[in-house]
């Protein structure tokens, strides 16, 4: 059956020029002109202090640039061509480049960078983030290390990070995937991660490429792809988490990348977390995650707003999507004032398992589904503000294990809901 | 004169006989017809309840907000009242059929036309089906992107959207059906008139807020930056 | 067969080098002899080379593999008499194959004659013919060459009471140059070899002739003064001779022994040799590309001298230390292998005896710029013997045939100067030339063919060289040419199958003819030319426009 290939002629001589190697570095890209050039580098002196004798290559799949980032990745290729380029390196560093499409779509990335993995039979791989503006060059060996030498499939980071960053994680992402799939990982969903050729092998040849979403969240499912096929997984800290711009991406698109992600694989997932029960920690290499407490004004008043007026206005969704009782609850807390609004964690994990079932159930379109959490989840947020006020690193900690304890407490709950209309 | 009497009485009882038995096999013919009718429309309607539950058309008429219609209306499920439609509209269909073979006059004229009005029927239906599910689609769709953006009146906005769209797909549905164009005609331009100028208002009143958040937003943003951080979810 | 006249003879040889010790024993005393070499001359004459560069066989008291003279002017008794050696020097001669021979410039033996006059009192005549001093404080920016013996580069002298200078071993103290008649007496030694007819003398350890107060005392200006008024002596009296420059420096610091084509002819390339096991082993070609470009230009009468091994350890002063640590680990696993600064192993065993990696090896010493240099043992593919103490591993008698100690002396075995290499791989049973030669296909035979390729044109001896850079780093493809002749030559560095398109614009219209099968390959157009290169495989085109 001829199928036409997603990779280019131009790449494909690429990687054979590239042939085999130990090393992969992912790099996708979309217009990152400004930060590109300064990643590479680090990443090529991460390759050069912590892999020095092993073969290795860097791979951008670049969606459609138009400031020319792609020239800047290939412009660095460590090689004869360019003998001043780097004397301490003992191997040729190729830096290649693709444009997988003229639109940036993470899925499509990934999916071109497993490909060539698989192609020069990586042994380990790393996709780092073109916009993580501190990234060290010990990352490398931080993300690759416990591939390369202990046989580890997948390695997630943990950074030091401010209490109230990440909050989709901490409040969703984290204690979810930990209560259905048993493992501790504390970043489900991250920019950079390492694995295995094995896993990524693995990966390239399941179904999840062409669902027409250019597989935003693919990240996740990757994380989750590991867990259930039983991999070797470990976290390794790397440092403080920083992006260009401290920015609050808009919420509704990363709710699709991330919960409607977590949701649609919760259906074919379901012989596995079905059967888990409890939670398993992950290895661990580093410290352990660090939390930073400075003070960060926020608009919670905003936050509560929302949740209010989502609450209101959107009643007839939530009538096909949440149970009488939680709704009549969220209702009730929905009118509260500020000071004792509460929104507390029980009535928070049924919320999220409610919505989760009636995502597989299509009561309603998926993509509204997702879409009707935004609000809840802001009112969510601002209790986590409000608890968490004057916490110290620990207390937030506690919280944070409370509210996944809760998540594996109420998962019968899940299996029930999951089960009613069978 | 008795005998005349006789001979006529005898001659129109023989007359009505003869008409009878003229007329008594039509008769038969068409309690046949209905018979066999019903058996088809039955069959037809088993096989269309099935083919409903198996393609879960109940989920999809719940989606376009059909079901809740229904049930405002004391009516039973929308595979129940589509299966029982089609079994009513098939039996009348051979019922008619038995009539015209009874062969009364001007009657034949009116079958003939229901004949003919089926199709379209059908159409419109069709018609009226997806319009109100999408009617119901676009309306969530706003309804959420509204809330999601903050906008003021969510409601109001989705409402007017589908009420719009369900102007709109009736006035199709009954044109489709040639029923009353020329009043439907009016009748929407009137409605739709009235939805643009209401909205218009409502636009214009809300808008001054939104107007103002948007140039806020523009040009007095570094200023709220400094006020507040923003937090990132991932 | 005479010898040719031309007077760069040098440029187009190829070079056997060999100690007489370990050739051929003609007298049965377990050590071999300048009789034994000679009995040998015709195999070397069928192997192709044209030089043979003897290993000191002066007088000596052989505390360091003869380089520490103590006659300049003889034979040592064990090799035979200074007569034997003018028969082998005359038969070389008939056959085409010239001799080069060892000179030790910088020291002496502490039993040659003159130290002994030199130190047996502060005021003998002789006493500044060498490097004298009350203290061990002058020099002291010079580093210690041979670390894991020495300690100081000045020796106490208990006769004479002061110190002595020596770079190298503590018997070995150093000529004073400073003295015109150390000079005078030096080149009238030379002189003594040249008019017998040797073709050409290696200059060992010439950085180190002259020291001054306050510098590292290598490469001084002064030095090479000293070596230009030889030259000059030599072109004068003697033209059509050579000077080889023993010296271990980067190209960079080595090109000034080049001078204006007026000291050295030429001058070994140190740091290319480790490089290419590097790249064979990194399956990559840039530590010798890299080399390669740092390398500057010599004058046109002067040539670099390639080797893959010789009698010395493989050393690793020329490469940065994250290198070296890789070439240890790759290379020399076990600590044993291990000699000074460097690997002390033959080719075959370091290349875990495989035949392709041998033969790719082998074709980028015939094949890059320079003359290249075989080790006596290398062509039949002999191992090493890394129990035996210092170098000597490598330096076991020559393996001629299976039968009693491999046909190298009926002497009793135990009397042998050296045990002969015993191991059921590269023993003399296993390896030795009797067998190779039988054998169509024995390395012996492949060398035979190479050398008489490499021979059969003069672009390899002489030619320029432009490297291809295809984009697939696994491939070494580069371009030799010479008037109008051009070779192309591409060699795969990896154990694996690779594919290579070579940019051959400016090559277009030409028929590659692979040289060894003489077949021809499609024409070169204005697209990449494609190439399928199997693991360590290598190609030699003759670029033909016809």
């Amino acid at each position: 059956m001829a199928e036409e290939s997603f990779l280019t002629d131009d790449f494909l001589r690429q990687l054979i020029n590239v042939g085999e190697v130990d090393i992969l570095v992912g790099l996708p890209t979309h217009n990152n002109a400004k930060t590109v050039g300064s990643i590479v580098h680090t990443i090529q002196s991460g390759i050069l202090r912590g892999f020095p004798r092993e073969r290795a290559v860097i791979v951008n799949a670049d969606g459609g640039s138009r400031d020319g980032t792609p020239e800047l990745v290939t412009g660095v290729s460590i090689d004869d061509l360019r003998p001043a380029s780097n004397p301490y390196a003992l191997r040729t560093l190729h830096s290649i480049s693709t444009k997988y499409a003229s639109n940036p779509a993470s899925g499509v990335a990934l999916r071109t960078i497993l490909a060539a993995a698989e192609l020069l039979r990586a042994k380990a791989c790393v996709v780092m983030s073109p916009e993580s503006a501190n990234i060290e060059p010990e990352w490398l060996s931080k993300l690759l290390r416990p591939i390369y030498d202990d046989g580890f499939d997948l390695v997630t980071p943990t950074y030091r990070r401010h209490k109230f960053e990440g909050l989709l994680i901490t409040n969703l992402l984290y204690p979810m995937t930990r209560a259905l799939y048993g493992l501790r990982i504390r970043e489900p969903y991250s920019p950079e991660f390492g694995f295995s050729g094995r896993l990524g092998s693995q990966f390239l040849g399941q179904n999840v490429w062409n669902d027409g979403t250019g597989g935003a969240g693919v990240e996740l499912r990757f994380t989750l792809a590991a867990i259930t096929g039983k991999y070797r997984i470990c976290q390794s800290f790397l440092g403080e988490k920083d992006h260009i711009e401290r920015r609050s991406a808009d919420l509704v698109p990363v709710l699709r990348q991330t919960v409607g992600t977590l949701f649609s694989a919760l259906e074919p997932d379901f012989p596995v977390w079905s059967a888990v029960a409890g939670s398993q920690p992950a290895p661990t290499t580093g410290a352990d995650r660090e939390v930073l407490l400075e003070p960060l004004r926020v608009n919670r008043k905003r936050l509560r707003e929302m949740f209010s007026t989502g609450v209101a206005e959107l009643e007839s969704v939530f009538q096909s999507i949440l149970s009488p009782s939680t709704l009549a609850e969220l209702q009730r807390i929905a009118r509260l004032g500020e000071e004792e609004f509460h929104y507390p964690a029980e009535l928070w994990v049924r919320t999220v398992y409610e919505f989760a079932a009636s995502y597989r159930k299509s009561v309603i379109s998926r993509d509204h589904i997702v879409q009707a959490l935004a609000p809840l989840f802001r009112g969510r947020v601002f209790t986590f503000l409000m608890e968490n006020r004057n916490a110290s690193a620990d207390d937030v900690e506690n919280n944070i294990e409370g509210l996944c304890l809760e998540f594996e407490r109420l998962k019968p709950y899940l299996l029930q809901l999951w089960k009613s209309r069978e | 004169m008795r005998e005349m009497i006789i001979s006529e009485l005898s001659q129109a009882l023989h007359e009505i006989a003869r008409g009878f038995a003229h007329f008594l096999p039509r008769l038969i013919v068409m309690l046949i017809l209905a018979f066999v009718g019903w058996v088809i429309a039955y069959v037809v309607k088993a096989v269309l309840r099935s083919i409903l539950r198996l393609i879960k058309f109940d989920k999809l008429s719940e989606n376009a907000g059909a079901s809740q219609l229904l049930t405002t209306a004391a009516l039973p499920s929308a595979t129940e009242v589509l299966s029982r439609f089609v079994f009513w509209v098939t039996w009348l269909g051979f019922i008619l059929l038995g009539v015209r073979v009874l062969g009364i006059l001007g009657l034949q004229e009116q079958i003939a036309r229901f004949f003919l009005f089926l199709p379209r029927l059908f159409v419109a239906m069709f018609i009226l089906f997806f319009g109100l599910l999408a009617a119901s689609f676009f309306s969530r769709a706003a309804l959420l992107a509204a809330v999601n953006a903050n906008v003021p009146s969510p409601r109001v906005l989705s409402l007017a959207l589908r009420s719009i769209i369900i102007v709109f797909v009736l006035s199709i549905v009954f044109e489709e059906l040639g029923l009353a164009e020329q009043t439907m005609l009016v009748a929407f331009g009137i409605a739709f008139g009235a939805l643009m100028l209401g909205l218009a208002i409502a636009f214009g009143m809300g808008g001054r807020d939104l107007a103002q958040r948007f140039l806020e937003k523009r040009f007095v943003r570094g200023k709220k930056e400094e006020n507040e951080d923003e937090l990132s979810p991932l | 067969m005479p010898l040719n006249r031309d007077v760069l003879w040098y440029k187009d040889a190829i070079v056997y080098q060999v100690h007489v010790r370990t050739f051929h024993d003609s007298n049965g005393d377990g050590i071999g002899d300048f009789p034994g070499l000679e009995a040998k001359l015709d195999y070397l004459q069928e192997l192709g080379i044209s030089a043979i560069w003897l290993m000191p066989f002066f007088p000596s008291p052989l505390r360091d593999d003869g380089y520490d003279i103590a006659d300049h002017s003889a034979v040592h008794s064990n090799y035979g008499t200074l007569e034997d050696f003018r028969k082998f020097l005359g038969s070389a001669h008939d056959r085409g194959i010239r001799v080069i021979i060892e000179m030790v410039l910088n020291h002496t033996s502490d039993q040659h004659p003159w130290f002994q006059e030199s130190r047996s009192s502060q005021h003998n005549p002789r006493r500044d013919w060498y490097v004298w001093s009350d203290t061990d404080t002058r020099y002291k920016g010079t580093r210690i060459i041979f670390l894991d013996t020495e300690t100081s580069n000045w020796a106490w002298d208990p006769i004479s009471k002061s110190y002595y200078w020596h770079r190298f071993f503590s018997h070995q103290p150093d000529l004073n140059y400073d003295n015109p008649a150390v000079r005078e007496q030096m080149w009238n030694v030379m002189k003594f070899w040249l008019e017998m007819g040797v073709d050409g003398f290696r200059l060992d350890a010439v950085p180190y002739l002259v020291e001054r107060e306050g510098t590292n005392c290598e490469n001084l200006p002064e030095t090479h003064e000293i070596l230009k008024e030889l030259r000059r002596k030599l072109d004068e009296q003697f033209p059509g001779r050579m000077l080889l420059a023993e010296a271990n420096q980067w190209p960079a610091d080595l090109r000034p022994y080049f001078g204006d084509g007026d000291e050295f002819h030429m001058a070994f390339h140190f740091p290319l040799m480790p490089r290419m096991f590097m790249g064979l082993k990194l399956e990559d070609r840039k530590p010798i590309t890299e080399i390669l470009q740092q390398t500057p230009e010599i004058p046109p009468s002067c040539q670099w001298c390639l080797f893959l091994r010789n009698h010395d350890e493989l050393t690793l002063e020329m490469v940065t230390g994250m290198e070296r640590d890789y070439m240890y680990d790759t290379y020399a696993e076990s600590k044993t292998m291990r000699l000074n600064l460097g690997i002390r192993r033959r080719l075959a065993p370091l290349l875990d005896n495989d035949r392709r990696r041998i033969e790719l090896m082998n074709g980028m010493l015939m094949s890059l710029p320079g003359t290249p240099i075989v080790y006596y043992g290398d062509e039949i593919g002999m191992g090493d013997n890394i129990y035996l103490g210092d170098r000597n591993g490598v330096r076991t008698p020559m393996q001629w045939n299976g039968g009693t100690n491999g046909g190298f002396s009926t002497a009793a075995p135990e009397r042998l100067y050296s045990p002969l290499i015993q191991d059921p791989v590269y023993g003399y049973p296993a390896v030795n030339v009797l067998r190779q030669k039988a054998s169509e296909h024995s390395l012996l035979n492949w060398m035979r063919s190479i050398i008489t390729v490499r021979r059969s044109t003069g672009v390899f001896g002489r030619g320029s060289i432009e490297f291809l850079y295809p984009a697939n780093h696994r491939i070494l493809a580069y371009v030799r040419r010479l008037g109008n002749e051009a070779v192309l030559v591409v060699n795969n560095l990896s154990s694996t199958a690779q594919a290579v398109e070579l940019d051959l614009r400016r090559y277009k219209g030409n028929i590659p003819i692979e040289m060894s099968g003489k077949n021809m390959f499609p024409r070169v157009g204005d697209l990449p030319y494609p190439l399928t290169m199997g693991p360590y495989q290598f190609y030699w085109f003759r670029l033909r426009r016809i």
